[in-house]
């Protein structure tokens, strides 16, 4: 009983550890479990475009600190700029100038930031600063003085101060005092009206606020848009930023990237005028080992991306070797299938992984009967039993130059792979499969043979499975689990299916 | 036993299988349950030695007073396989097994020489001392052994059996095979070659197995190729009711080589000889399954009344465990 539960806790400690490590991989690292799922990163191109006016001309574009930090693949272009970033107390400016230019020019800035979860927006350590006072008169202070007491009334935390009036500007029946001030401040600023509104209003309240930018993160949304206006608050402790349309939720990576944070202007162009920047965003597919939170994360160690390229290789195999050693367990304990040697077909699986099943298959057979007729011939010989196997081995190899030669000679280019096919098993077999072929008959001998073979296409076919091969190299720690049930078949105490038809003599009794 | 028979009806599909749960329902073991419910928990790794190597085997029997087929010569090495011819010259008929070897492995017959000098297998066939040193060099280098590691060839005394069995057997000697748990005589079977085994008793290769009456020693079925006959194939005799001479020696052996061997579930092998009687030939420590079907009896039907007899009386006598086992599985006419 307590060999059971021992069994139990096993499995079912594998099965937590394997399966938690996963779902935190998929979930926090961003790794996709399926192997269709696609990583996307982001490409942000901003354009700053304007009309030079012959003068000296100075363009500086604010750039998100973040990006500009993880080295998120920045580039720009512009000819006969000068360029470079300026990079003032962790703020950062990209700073495009010329001599003279006249007409409508371009400048352009991209950026690549991973699909993550965070924005760039994430709250701002700070030393405390004083609330400016927006210095409101007449009419206008008293409906702010209106707005902002109705607000206070309920809360003095800066976080609901700000949901409370922001909730109040977009509210739909607008009081008195709230239309008096759009109204206003409509007049005075055009499109970014009610944000700066909003951020007086806060100001008054006594929490800092300033403005800040964004980029709208949606693929639908083809061509440019401008920069998208956000809240950036200050809670007594941390810059934080929001969005003023969703004044209640967190900013959502996915969905916005900040762009430029800490009040300063976005873009400032001397010797231009009508200047503005306009965003375009493209998803894109990247590669895996590019994940910037995989990267980080000590996980990494438990994928193939732990490893320097040069070992991959060799690693792709060595994973896939548990999962054929799991379909054997399957095959001869649940199924019941004859095989020679225990693990001898998950190494002839291995090397049909490399060459094309069917050819793999022919040159197996060519080899071990063109082997078994030399050791018929060797056994004339009345050798012992290690030199004779390595006889086996020598002939095996020259069998497969040969092989190698002709079918490179008849322009199959497959032939040369053929080395990979494990020489010593196969000698091995040839010597095995003889014993039997003496012992028991051709017929058992043979039923072995073909028995290892088709295991061997299984385990194959299973390796081969692209999903099963994605789990082995991204989620290794999924071998636990296999593990498990390798551990419960390991206890299986019922019938074989081959047991089946060996004891079916018992219909009578 | 008042056992209620009851006619099973035969479904369409057991002209090829029986389904787990008919399997089950006739207590018939399979070998995921055999390693998991009786070798694993009754036979611990260390014992195993005792079993694996047929020199360590008959030491223990003689020591215990049984007697096994007298060993000729062992030759342990390429030096002794060059003196064979010596060695092996005042025997007229001999056995060369792997000491270590499993399933009849290996194992070389030689009836007698002929005018040249060579062997004779029981077939007929002849043998150079060439190929006879070959084949001895072969089980030296481990090629019938369990694990494949070096080993040593045993020389010893051809058995001939007792005339009443080798009526039923073409040309190969029929041996006794007890299984045993805890001591409990459970299921018993000769073994009988035919034309097809080539003087082999392995049931896979066309051997006839025969179930005995634990009770009496008497044959009570026969089972060639997992299909019931009354006949033998070759020889046109009665397979059925055969009588096995010194039946009660046979019972008495096989208990003493569970106690001496200490392992729980175990196959006990004999051959009985015309002159010298039954003969401890090795001791199995996974015996296989086949035997069953001999008797057309699944094995649990006889493991779990041993089982749960063992666990009221630990202490039983060997008297009273074949008393017990006569009494509990014998076969009614």
């Amino acid at each position: 009983m307590s060999d059971k539960w021992k069994l139990a806790v096993a499995v079912i400690v594998l099965l937590l550890v394997g399966s938690g490590v996963a779902t935190y991989k998929t979930l926090r690292l961003g790794i996709p479990f399926w192997r269709g799922e696609q990583v996307h990163d982001w490409q942000i191109e901003a354009r700053v475009s304007f009309i030079a006016t012959g003068r000296a001309l100075k363009a500086r574009l604010s750039l998100p600190a973040t990006a500009v930090e993880n080295h998120a693949g920045q580039e720009s272009g512009s000819l006969g700029y000068h360029y470079h970033i300026e990079n003032n107390l962790g703020e950062y400016t990209a700073l495009w100038s010329a001599a003279q230019r006249e007409g409508s020019q371009a400048l352009y800035y991209r950026l690549r930031i991973p699909e993550s979860t965070r924005s760039g927006g994430e709250p701002l350590p700070a030393a405390a600063v004083e609330a400016v006072n927006p210095g409101f008169t007449g009419q206008l202070l008293e409906a702010a003085t209106a707005m902002v007491t109705r607000a206070t009334s309920l809360t003095h935390d800066p976080d609901s101060l700000f949901v409370a009036l922001f909730k109040q500007i977009q509210g739909e029946a607008g009081a008195q005092e709230l239309v008096v001030l759009k109204r206003h401040y409509q007049k005075e600023h055009g499109e970014n009206a009610l944000i700066q509104m909003g951020i007086d209003l806060l100001q008054m309240a006594g929490v800092p606020a300033r403005i800040s930018f964004g980029v709208r993160l949606d693929e639908k949304e083809t061509g440019s848009q401008p920069p998208l206006p956000l809240v950036e608050y200050f809670d007594g402790a941390y810059w934080k930023v929001r969005d003023p349309a969703r004044p209640g939720s967190v900013l959502d990576g996915r969905a916005i990237f900040v762009w430029h944070r800490g009040g300063g202007p976005l873009l400032e162009v001397t010797g231009g005028e009508g200047s503005r920047v306009v965003f375009t965003v493209v998803r894109d597919r990247i590669p895996m080992a590019t994940l910037a939170d995989l990267r980080e994360s000590p996980l990494l160690v438990s994928t193939i991306l732990g490893l320097p390229l040069s070992e991959r290789a060799v690693f792709r195999y060595v994973v896939l070797i548990p999962l054929g050693a799991f379909v054997v367990v399957v095959m001869r304990n649940i199924l019941g299938v004859a095989t020679l040697g225990t693990f001898m077909p998950v190494l002839i699986a291995l090397a049909l992984l490399e060459i094309p099943l069917a050819r793999g298959l022919i040159m197996f057979s060519v080899l071990v009967a063109a082997g078994l007729w030399f050791r018929f011939l060797l056994s004339r010989l009345n050798l012992l039993v290690v030199p004779r196997v390595a006889a086996c081995v020598v002939i095996v190899t020259l069998l497969m130059m040969l092989l190698g030669v002709l079918g490179y000679r008849f322009g199959m280019s497959v032939g040369v792979q053929v080395t990979l096919f494990p020489m010593i098993i196969i000698a091995w077999t040839i010597e095995r499969m003889s014993l039997i072929w003496e012992e028991e008959g051709k017929r058992s001998a043979i039923i072995q043979v073909a028995g290892s073979l088709m295991v061997a296409v299984l385990a194959f076919m299973f390796m081969k499975i692209g999903q099963v091969q994605y789990w082995a190299f991204y989620f290794p720690e999924l071998l636990l689990v296999l593990l498990a049930g390798i551990l419960m078949i390991g206890r299986y105490t019922g019938y074989r299916l081959s047991e089946l038809f060996r004891f079916k003599t018992f219909a009578d009794s | 036993m008042s056992e209620n028979i009851h006619v099973r009806r035969r479904k369409w599909w057991h002209r090829w299988l029986l389904m787990p749960g008919e399997l089950r329902e006739r207590g018939v073991v399979g070998i995921n349950m055999r390693n998991a419910r009786y070798l694993l928990p009754n036979n611990p790794r260390r014992l195993y030695r005792l079993v694996d190597d047929k020199l360590q085997t008959k030491a223990l029997a003689e020591a215990h007073g049984l007697s096994v087929p007298e060993t000729y010569t062992v030759i342990r090495s390429p030096h002794d396989a060059a003196r064979l011819e010596q060695k092996l010259a005042k025997h007229p008929s001999f056995v060369i097994k792997p000491a270590c070897g499993s399933g009849g492995k290996g194992v070389l017959v030689i009836d007698g020489r002929d005018a040249m000098g060579r062997f004779l297998k029981p077939s007929g066939s002849a043998l150079t001392v060439a190929e006879v040193r070959h084949h001895v060099a072969n089980i030296l280098a481990g090629l019938f052994s369990l694990g494949g590691q070096r080993d040593q060839a045993l020389v010893e005394y051809r058995v001939h059996p007792a005339r009443v069995l080798t009526a039923i057997s073409y040309q190969g000697a029929p041996d006794v095979r007890l299984v045993m748990l805890h001591g409990y005589p459970v299921m018993a079977m000769l073994r009988a070659a035919t034309r097809e085994s080539d003087g082999r008793a392995n049931l896979h290769q066309g051997a006839i197995g025969i179930g005995i009456d634990l009770a009496t020693g008497r044959t009570i079925r026969a089972v060639h190729h997992g299909k019931p006959v009354t006949r033998h194939p070759d020889l046109d005799v009665d397979l059925i009711g055969v009588q096995i001479p010194q039946w009660e020696r046979i019972l008495e052996i096989a208990v003493t080589c569970q106690e001496m061997t200490g392992l729980g579930y175990l196959g006990v092998d004999l051959m009985v000889d015309e002159t010298l009687g039954p003969l401890m030939i090795e001791v199995n420590a996974r015996p296989g399954l086949a035997i069953q079907m001999a008797n057309g009896v699944g094995l649990m039907a006889r493991l779990d009344p041993v089982v749960l007899q063992h666990r009221m009386h630990p202490g039983a006598s060997w008297e009273d465990k074949i008393a017990f086992s006569k009494q509990q599985f014998a076969v009614e006419e």
